[in-house]
Parts: C-alpha cells; sequence; structure tokens
C-alpha cells in the first residue's frame, strides 16, 4: 500500500491563491505524472504532498510506509561529497554515520554512480551525476512513495532519456509508487501510468489520462491532445478526454478517501 | 592534458609520476615556474620593498630620534619579544580581544539569530543595531573610561560594544541569506525543526559569519589598543603610552611592529585557516 489522496486542496501565499481546490487521488504502487504550466503549482502541490508545507486547505491521507523527494537542481548539501549527501536522510533517521555511509555506497551503485565520484564535492559533479546522487539520497531511506519535482528539467535531452531509464528500471518492481512532476509531456508519458494536469490558476486537476498499457508504453500524440485541451480548454476535444473520478473533488468521490475502484 | 592549472597545481602535479620524467619535467616546467613565483610574488614584494625604502629615506632625512630605520626597530621589536614582559604586554593585549570577542559573539550573535529568524525582532532591534553602530569607537572608549575607570573590565566593554553590533549584523544577514531550499529538502526527509536548523542552516550561516568575525577580530584589537592606550591598563596600548611618556620613539614603533605583526598571525594564523575550513564549499559550489 503505497498511495495518497489530495482532497480539496487549497494553498494562498501570501494573499494570492497558488492551488484551488484541487483533488488527486493516487492509488498504491501508482507513478501519476502531474503536469501543467510553470508557476501553476506543481512544487507546491508536491511540498505539500512531502509534508514540507501545510495546505492552507484542505485534507491529505496518506497511505504509505516512507516517502521521499528528489528535487528540481538536486538540492544537494554544497559541504558534503556524493557519498555524504546520499548518507543524510539515513543520519537524520538516527543510523550512525559509519553505517550510514556505508549504506549510501551501496544505494550509490544501483544507480550506477562511480566509486571515483563518491568523493566528489556537488560543485565537482555533471547535473547528471547530481541528479543521480538525488535520486541515491531518496532511494537510500526505502521509500514507497517517491515525489519526483522535475528532476531532469536542467538536462540535455540524451541524458534525460538515461535518467529515465534509470527510473523506470528502479520501478520497475512496483517498489515505489508516486507523483512525477515534469512539463516535458514525453517524460511523463515514458514514466507514468497516469497525468494529471493542473491548469493556469492552479485550478483543479482538470483530468487524468487513464490509457491502456503499463509505464513506458503509451503513444505521446494522444496525450498531447489530452494536456492541450486540458489548458487551452477546447470544448471539442472534451469527448477525447477521459476524466475519471481521481480528479473530482473528493466529496463527488465519496468520503472514503480512495473512491470506487474500477477493478482488481 | 589539463588546462592552466596555476601555481600550485604545477607544483602538485610535478609531485608525482616517475623522478626520471619529473627531472625532465622539472628542466622544461623551471622557467614557466619561475615566470610564475614572479608574476605572483613579484608585486607585492615590490611593494614592500618601496615602503621600507620610503621609511629608510624619512629615517635618514629625519634622523634615529625621529624615525629609527626599519632595521633598528625589527631589532628593538624582538628585543622586547626575549623579555618576560613583553610577552605579558602581548599577552595581556591578545586575551582581552579573545574574551571581548566571544562575549560580542555569544550577545550579538545570540540576538542575531532572534533578528534572522523572526521579522518582529528584526524591526525591532534594526534602529538599536544602527545607533550602536554610529557610535565611534573613540566614543565608547571615552564613555566607559568615565563609566567604569580604567579596569581590565571596561577594555572587555568597550571592544564587546563596538564588535557586538557588527557581528550581530552578520548573523542577520548570514541567516537571511541562507539557502532555505536546503532546509526544505532536510524537512521532505523528515528532519524535525532543530534538525533543520543544526544540520543544515548552522553550516551556512557560519560559513558566512566568518569573514564578518574576521573583520571584528582586527577591529576589535585596534579598539583594545586604543583603550589601553586612554585608559593606561597593561597591554600594548599601555607599552605605547609609556614610550610616548619616555619620548622613546624604538620603543613606540616596536610595539607598533608588534601590534601588525600580532593582527597578521591572527589573521594567517587563525581566521584565515578557520575560513577556509567553514567556506571551502562556498568556493566550489559558486
Ligand atoms: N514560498 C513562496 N512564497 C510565496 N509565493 C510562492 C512561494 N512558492 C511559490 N510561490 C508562488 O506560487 C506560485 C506557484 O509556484 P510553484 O508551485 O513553484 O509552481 P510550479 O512548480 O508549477 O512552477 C508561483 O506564482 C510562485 O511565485
Ligand atoms: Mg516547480
Amino acid at each position: 500500500m503505497s498511495g495518497m489522496t489530495l482532497a480539496t486542496i487549497s494553498h494562498v501565499y501570501a494573499g494570492r491563491k497558488v492551488l484551488d481546490t484541487v483533488s488527486l487521488v493516487i492509488r498504491p504502487g501508482e507513478m501519476v505524472a502531474l503536469v501543467g504550466p510553470s508557476g501553476s503549482g506543481k512544487s507546491t502541490l508536491a511540498s505539500i504532498a512531502a509534508g514540507i508545507v501545510k495546505p492552507t486547505k484542505g485534507r491529505i491521507l496518506r497511505q504509505y510506509r516512507q516517502h521521499a523527494m528528489v528535487f528540481q537542481q538536486a538540492r544537494l548539501l554544497p559541504w558534503a561529497n556524493a557519498r555524504e549527501n546520499i548518507a543524510f536522510p539515513l543520519m537524520l533517521n538516527g543510523l550512525r554515520k559509519r553505517e550510514a555511509l556505508e549504506k549510501a555506497e551501496s544505494v550509490a551503485e544501483k544507480v550506477a554512480l562511480l566509486p571515483e565520484d563518491f568523493d566528489k564535492m556537488p560543485g565537482e559533479l555533471s547535473g547528471g551525476m547530481r541528479a543521480r546522487v538525488a535520486i541515491a539520497r531518496a532511494l537510500g531511506v526505502a521509500p514507497d512513495f517517491l515525489i519526483f519535482d522535475e528532476p531532469f528539467a536542467a538536462l540535455d535531452p540524451a541524458l534525460r532519456r538515461r535518467l529515465q531509464d534509470l527510473v523506470l528500471s528502479l520501478g520497475q518492481d512496483r517498489a515505489f509508487g508516486g507523483m512525477f512532476i515534469t512539463h516535458d509531456l514525453a517524460e511523463a508519458a515514458r514514466l507514468a501510468d497516469h497525468i494529471a494536469v493542473l491548469d493556469r490558476q492552479g485550478k483543479g486537476v482538470l483530468g487524468t489520462l487513464t490509457p491502456p498499457g503499463q509505464r513506458g508504453h503509451r503513444s505521446d500524440v494522444d496525450i498531447f491532445d489530452f494536456v492541450q485541451q486540458s489548458l487551452y480548454g477546447d470544448p471539442l476535444l472534451s469527448d477525447l478526454v477521459h476524466v475519471d473520478e481521481r480528479a473530482m473533488p473528493l466529496d463527488l468521490v465519496g468520503d472514503a478517501g480512495l473512491g470506487p475502484r474500477r477493478c482488481c | 592534458m589539463p588546462g592552466y592549472m596555476g601555481f600550485e597545481g604545477r607544483i602538485n602535479a610535478l609531485r608525482r609520476g616517475p623522478v626520471r620524467e619529473r627531472l625532465v619535467e622539472w628542466r622544461e616546467m623551471a622557467p614557466i615556474l619561475a615566470l610564475d613565483g614572479v608574476k605572483r610574488f613579484g608585486p607585492p614584494m615590490l611593494g614592500l620593498g618601496l615602503f621600507l625604502a620610503t621609511w629608510q629615506a624619512g629615517h635618514v632625512a629625519y634622523g634615529a630620534f625621529i624615525l629609527p630605520s626599519p632595521v633598528q626597530t625589527l631589532q628593538a621589536a624582538f628585543g622586547v619579544l626575549t623579555t618576560s614582559e613583553g610577552w605579558i604586554v602581548l599577552g595581556a593585549t591578545v586575551a582581552r580581544v579573545v574574551a571581548a570577542l566571544a562575549i560580542s559573539l555569544l550577545i550579538g550573535g545570540f540576538f542575531g539569530l532572534l533578528a534572522g529568524y523572526s521579522n518582529f525582532g528584526r524591526a525591532m532591534f534594526a534602529p538599536v543595531a544602527t545607533i550602536l553602530l554610529g557610535i565611534p569607537a573613540t566614543a565608547w572608549v571615552i564613555l566607559t573610561m568615565i563609566w567604569f575607570g580604567p579596569s581590565h573590565g571596561a577594555i572587555l566593554f568597550t571592544i564587546s560594544v563596538v564588535t557586538g553590533p557588527m557581528l550581530y549584523i552578520g548573523m542577520v544577514d548570514a541567516v537571511l541569506t541562507r539557502d532555505r531550499r536546503l532546509e526544505e529538502m532536510a524537512a521532505a526527509f523528515g528532519a524535525s525543526r532543530w534538525a533543520q536548523f543544526s544540520r543544515v542552516a548552522l553550516r551556512q550561516i557560519i560559513a558566512t559569519l566568518a569573514p564578518v568575525f574576521g573583520i571584528a577580530l582586527a577591529l576589535g584589537f585596534k579598539v583594545a589598543i586604543m583603550s589601553e592606550l586612554v585608559s593606561n591598563v597593561a597591554g600594548i596600548g599601555a607599552a605605547l603610552a609609556r614610550s610616548r611618556a619616555h619620548m622613546d620613539i624604538d620603543m613606540a614603533l616596536a610595539y607598533v611592529v608588534l601590534a601588525v605583526m600580532g593582527l597578521l598571525v591572527i589573521e594567517h594564523g587563525l581566521i584565515r585557516p578557520m575560513q577556509r575550513r567553514v567556506g571551502a564549499w562556498k568556493r566550489v559550489s559558486g
């Protein structure tokens, strides 16, 4: 079980409404991509999901053991080397430094970090390596719910693709579900089971695409149409879009939290 | 091949590799190294040389009674260092500065932390800090003399009250300019507010505060000498006052040299290494 329900979340920053009654249901083991123009409140929603920010209004139902987050621009501690950065959450959880560093090394290998990079400081690592360290840091706490906030946005396409492959391979056994924020639709299509859209005004999750098939196998064209029309509100396309119940405000879904199950 | 390595990079590169290759490299590198050395150390040496030459010229023009030569002065300075009284004089000033800086770091730092984390506190303390910073150090020297008379405590107070507001401002700045996104990151991994402060914020705060602390220490040293001079409490300042009374220009200059050397020792032996330690990551991460 590693799902999350965000129910009618609203958030106000300095008098400005950033999120306006957004609801989103992430079922156990699912990876949901969250797309939307910049400034639409994606990061804010991620911070709320991660428990960093308390929403002005709304409810959150968490059904997982441990969450972790991979941020935009990695957010590594600049005074710590790669190994120490990966060990940081482990030490926060009370592990002793020695053990934490040992564990960090074994996690670093999972993300194909080279041993010669273990001792490098963040400033000495390439953007791709920093992203790998950030992923390893998140994996170290053995999360079953992972929140990615545009982790590869600043990387070139080839590198981005390699890191997407890494995320796919790490998630292959469905060890974790979660939320993947991106404004690259192809990335959303590759990595997620469903796509949710946040509009310009931080107004609701407009709909989620529930395509047949698995992560990593989907037609980019359908998704593009879907997002286009979600964001620009072409009523003609509304028939094409399957807006499912997870996008509805929770009171329409029922109070149970996860809403009616479609199947198995 | 690496690109331009700079002086230290080249020296280190030469230390690696088998001996024979190293010798060949040395031969090839020697002229480049020499040029680098001249480029690096030439200008400061030239400046220092010009300064000493001007001093010497002044000595020749006005005579030893007005301006002893650099050599005479250095001899007098080393003379002071061979006596136990000399060390006591230097030690008194240094101990006072260190103690006063500890006090002002404690008090200025504490209020700086409060103000950094609370908008209310910052707004409240702002006018007080401005007023305290605006009072000239000499005014404090006079005021504390009147209030406390010439005493060890009075000098500690003077140094603390001059450097405390600086450390306060530095602390506020350090708290405000820290990268809060790192604390968010820690929070996402379940760090408590205290853990966010102690494991993430504090490292950055110390790195930002270190240069300010260095400046405060140097200022504290000057204020200490000035206070000692006025109040005639044992220390470099009092020794200067005594030299003046005896018209002993050799001794006066010797203590000036010792004060400058003391500052250099504190700066390069204590402050710079400390700044390098706590701030190295700032330069790498950019
Ligand atoms: N800590 C904050 N204080 C005030 N405004 C904020 C803060 N964080 C984000 N905002 C504002 O909220 C809006 C949504 O930001 P964000 O969630 O980062 O959007 P996105 O990730 O979709 O680009 C933006 O207009 C941004 O300026
Ligand atoms: Mg964002």
